[in-house]
């Protein structure tokens, strides 16, 4: 993890041509060594109302920046690989591949004082599996069921074998909520009555302005939380989120887009952190009807962008080139898919000749009207007017863009959108590309190895065979051409200098683990 | 022509107005319901496939026919119960009666900033028309009119409080906590809003005082040897001050309005980012609410400047 930093302030120092910020990096590293502090309230600019505080009724990935504050997870995982790692659970194995043994943290309470116990995970897995308001019951799809069996042990029966339940259970499925605050509470949730076992314990919530927590006291990780709580004002407008804390009413804004680095820059009283995320912009295509059900052309658009200008021209360079759903630091990325679409104009328009495409025939895609999204449509159209594929865009409010293109309308043979990753790659996987997944916005079918690759990347634990069986699906996806990544977003966190020890994370959802604040 | 009793104007005022808040809470579901787009969705959350998405209609009952789920708003609304957001599970009730305070104190500081720069603008104005003082007034009026409120909004955002540091950026305190720090926040927003009330309320006194002025009376009052500031005082401006009425009320209505997009600029939780986060959502419980509120605020507005008018001027009674 340190490395991490590091890496981040060297690869800061470089990008930023201005002196006196680098000199802000450096003086944020010799810092970084001082011990952290107790105290302080962490005031934090939200850009989004959560949908719920109740981890099993939520549904929006924007709520996890609230939601990682008060609930702890079964399992973590690794800031830089996601890898998981324990968390409530302090071990875990597979006794054979459809028992899945978690091995619970002794004496750790909830933020009510009941104890998180084996009958209090148990209570957890099926209420998320069975309540009819749970929109996790999809993670927890191959439980068949969960039994107690010790006080601090659960085990549950797999429907089929399922390697990725560890890094499952790092989400949603895995945050922990009181059975007993449950069960009190009169609408059977605790949408606006959060109680978890995290390091923050919750105090309010004012829709739309503002979300307050405060230390939990007897939170079961040595020292922490530092801040006595945090205070989140929901500010929904970037630009003034970005003003709020150049202000000092707030002390950091997390997910700006990188057109805001620049404002950031300019300012001398903050400091930028990024690194890669799984957040991918992709085009998503539905290969069940003309043109993209010709894998030439599919072929052809992946070949016919450059990636490398893409990401300077409309990310400001703060991305990563995307040649599939991983990011190189991830921990199941295989370098030689990533080979398979260097950009090569050339090959697009010979590839598009085969398929019989006439020259400047125009392909409709749907998208989102906002500045970002039609600059990025900008730079798309210009690169592949130059192979001979014309684009236009049909832009709609996320909602629906998104419901006209995989929904039952099926309007335009792409979608320029993003995908927000998953704790396990699996789950990518089996979202978008097999027959029935709902981002496959065609429903059409996928070869059946490919199928049978992504049931394979999930029927080990282990992480050398499993690592095999994704480079295997990736490549399978990636010939394919099912999908056109473009590049993984980089998260972009501002803060104002009292702000130490944040840490920027692959998946790319603030979590302020070792945060601390300079009096 | 006998006078009516105040009473009885509110009365039939607000039966007028039972038909206008049904059309338009009526309106506003349509819309939300025909621009595409589906709540559903969103309550599925990220990983939806559609039989999940099928069953989130059915669990939030968005299955049900059209009028049925208007017919339901509307007569939880008829109880006083204007329901939960469907996302977040707040009462609409809490959010609306959160949010109000604030955008009500920007509203108000707008309209007395609007009122005590413009009136005494369009006052100085008539009395000399086409004069220097005439002309100048007429081009901080036009300029007013022309700026934009979001664009003031961020330029004295920029100047006032992240260059000196006077004022804050965003946010807002509730007024009954602490006056004086909710007046502060609130402050720069109303500036935002006041520019456009003061250069109207300038340019509309300016010309009904014209015409009162230049009316045959005036003349009158002249001839019989009247002081220029007591034709003004007076005549003048009681006079005119019907329009006044009507110009407040209709500016309080556009200011409301004005709300939405300079709420957004300061992070105001107000009605205007509430209505917006709703419709952007499709959480129309919210959107309901607030329409409601709106619908009721302008009504009110509208009847209060009446009563006002038919105070000063009973040829308007009927």
């Amino acid at each position: 993890m340190t490395t991490k930093a590091i890496w981040t302030t060297r690869r800061e120092a470089m990008a930023l041509l201005s002196g006196a910020v680098a000199g802000v990096a450096l003086g944020g590293d010799a810092r970084a060594q001082a011990a952290p502090k107790r105290g302080g309230i962490l005031r934090v600019s939200a850009f989004t109302n959560p949908s719920s505080l109740d981890p099993a009724t939520g549904g929006a990935g924007s709520d996890h920046a609230f939601l990682f504050t008060m609930y702890d997870t079964l399992t973590e995982w690794d800031f830089d690989t996601l890898k998981p790692r324990p968390g409530l659970a302090e071990s875990w194995s597979f006794t054979d591949p459809t028992t899945f043994v978690l091995n619970i943290r002794p004496g750790v309470t909830f933020h009510d004082g009941t104890p998180l116990d084996a009958e209090a995970v148990k209570f957890n897995f099926e209420r998320n599996k069975t309540d009819p308001k749970s929109n996790i019951k999809a993670d927890l799809a191959t439980m068949a069921s969960v039994a107690v069996t010790g006080p601090m042990q659960v085990t549950l029966k797999l429907n089929t074998p399922d390697a990725a339940m560890p890094g499952i259970l790092s989400d949603r499925a895995g945050m922990m909520v009181s059975p007993a605050a449950v069960k009190a509470s009169a609408a059977g949730n605790l949408t606006r009555t959060p109680v978890g076992a995290g390091a923050y314990a919750f105090v309010s919530w004012a829709d739309g302005e503002r979300i307050v927590v405060k230390r939990n006291e007897k939170y079961w990780k040595a020292n922490r939380p530092y801040p006595d709580g945090i205070e989140f004002a929901i500010i929904p407008e970037l630009t003034t989120g970005v003003r709020s804390v150049t202000a000092g009413q707030n002390d950091l804004i997390y997910q700006l887009p990188p057109r805001q680095k620049v404002v950031v820059d300019r300012s001398n009283t903050l400091k930028v952190v990024n690194g890669p995320t799984l957040y991918v912009f992709q085009i998503f295509l539905n290969w069940a009807k003309p043109p993209f059900d010709d894998i030439r052309i599919r072929k052809a658009i992946n070949f016919g962008i450059d990636r490398e200008a893409f990401v300077k021209a409309s990310l400001a360079g703060l991305a990563e080139p995307a040649y599939m759903n991983l990011p190189k630091s991830h921990w199941a990325y295989d370098k030689s898919v990533a080979g398979l679409y260097s950009y090569d104009p050339d090959k697009a328009r010979k590839l598009l000749a085969e398929a019989g495409f006439k020259e400047g025939t125009t392909i409709e895609i749907g998208s989102y009207p906002d500045q970002d999204s039609v600059q990025r449509q900008e730079i798309l159209i210009e690169q592949l007017r130059k192979v001979g594929i014309g684009l236009r865009f049909i832009n709609a409010p996320v909602a629906e863009a998104a419901g006209a293109f995989f929904g039952a309308e099926k309007r335009g043979s792409g979608l320029l959108a993003a995908w927000t990753g998953r704790p396990d790659p699996s789950l990518t996987y089996a979202l978008m590309f097999t027959k029935d997944a709902y981002f496959n916005g065609g429903r059409a079918p996928v070869p059946p190895e490919l199928e049978a690759a992504i049931k394979e990347s999930r029927a080990s634990e282990d992480i050398e065979i499993r690592r095999k069986a994704f480079a295997t699906v990736q490549r399978l996806v990636m010939d394919n051409a099912f999908v056109v990544p473009l590049a993984f977003q980089y998260e972009l966190v501002a803060m104002n200098k009292k702000v130490q020890g944040y840490r920027p994370n692959l998946l790319g959802k603030p979590k302020y683990d070792d945060v601390w604040l300079e009096s | 022509m006998a006078r009516r009793s105040p009473a009885k104007v509110i009365g039939s005022r607000l039966l007028q107005a039972l038909p206008v808040i049904l059309l338009a809470t009526f309106m506003v579901f349509s819309l939300l319901k025909l621009v595409p787009g589906d709540i559903a969705v969103t309550l599925a959350g990220d990983n939806a496939t559609d039989a999940r998405i099928t069953e989130i209609r059915r669990v939030y009952g968005l299955d049900r026919p059209f009028l049925v789920q208007y017919g339901a708003w509307l007569g939880n609304a008829v109880q006083g119960d204007l329901s939960q957001s469907l996302l977040s599970g707040e009462k609409v009730a809490t959010s609306i009666s959160r949010a109000f305070p604030n955008t009500l104190l920007i509203v108000a500081i707008a309209l007395l900033l609007a009122l005590a720069t413009g009136i005494p603008m369009g006052i100085v104005a008539a009395i000399k028309p086409n004069g220097w003082v005439d002309k100048i007034v007429s081009m901080i009026a036009s300029l007013g009119v022309a700026i934009p409120g979001f664009w003031l909004a961020m330029i004295l955002v920029a100047e006032i409080s992240l260059k000196l540091n006077w004022l804050p950026a965003t946010g807002a305190k509730s007024f009954g906590v602490s006056p004086l720090e909710a007046i502060r926040h609130a402050l720069l927003p109303g500036i935002a809003i006041a520019a456009y009330g003061m250069a109207e309320v300038a340019r509309q006194l300016r010309g009904s005082l014209l015409e009162v002025l230049s009316s045959q009376y005036v003349r009158t009052l002249h001839a019989k040897g009247l002081s220029m500031t007591r034709i003004l005082w007076q005549h003048g401006l009681k006079n005119v001050s019907v329009n006044l009425f009507t110009i407040i009320s209709l500016l309080v209505n556009r200011m409301l309005a004005a709300t939405v997009v300079i709420e957004a600029v300061f992070a105001i939780p107000g009605l205007g980012s509430l209505i917006v986060r709703g419709a952007i959502q499709r959480d129309f419980p919210i959107v309901q609410g607030v329409v409601f509120t709106m619908v009721i605020v302008v009504i009110t507005v509208n009847l209060i400047a009446d009563l006002l008018c038919a105070a000063v001027d009973p040829r308007i009674e009927q």
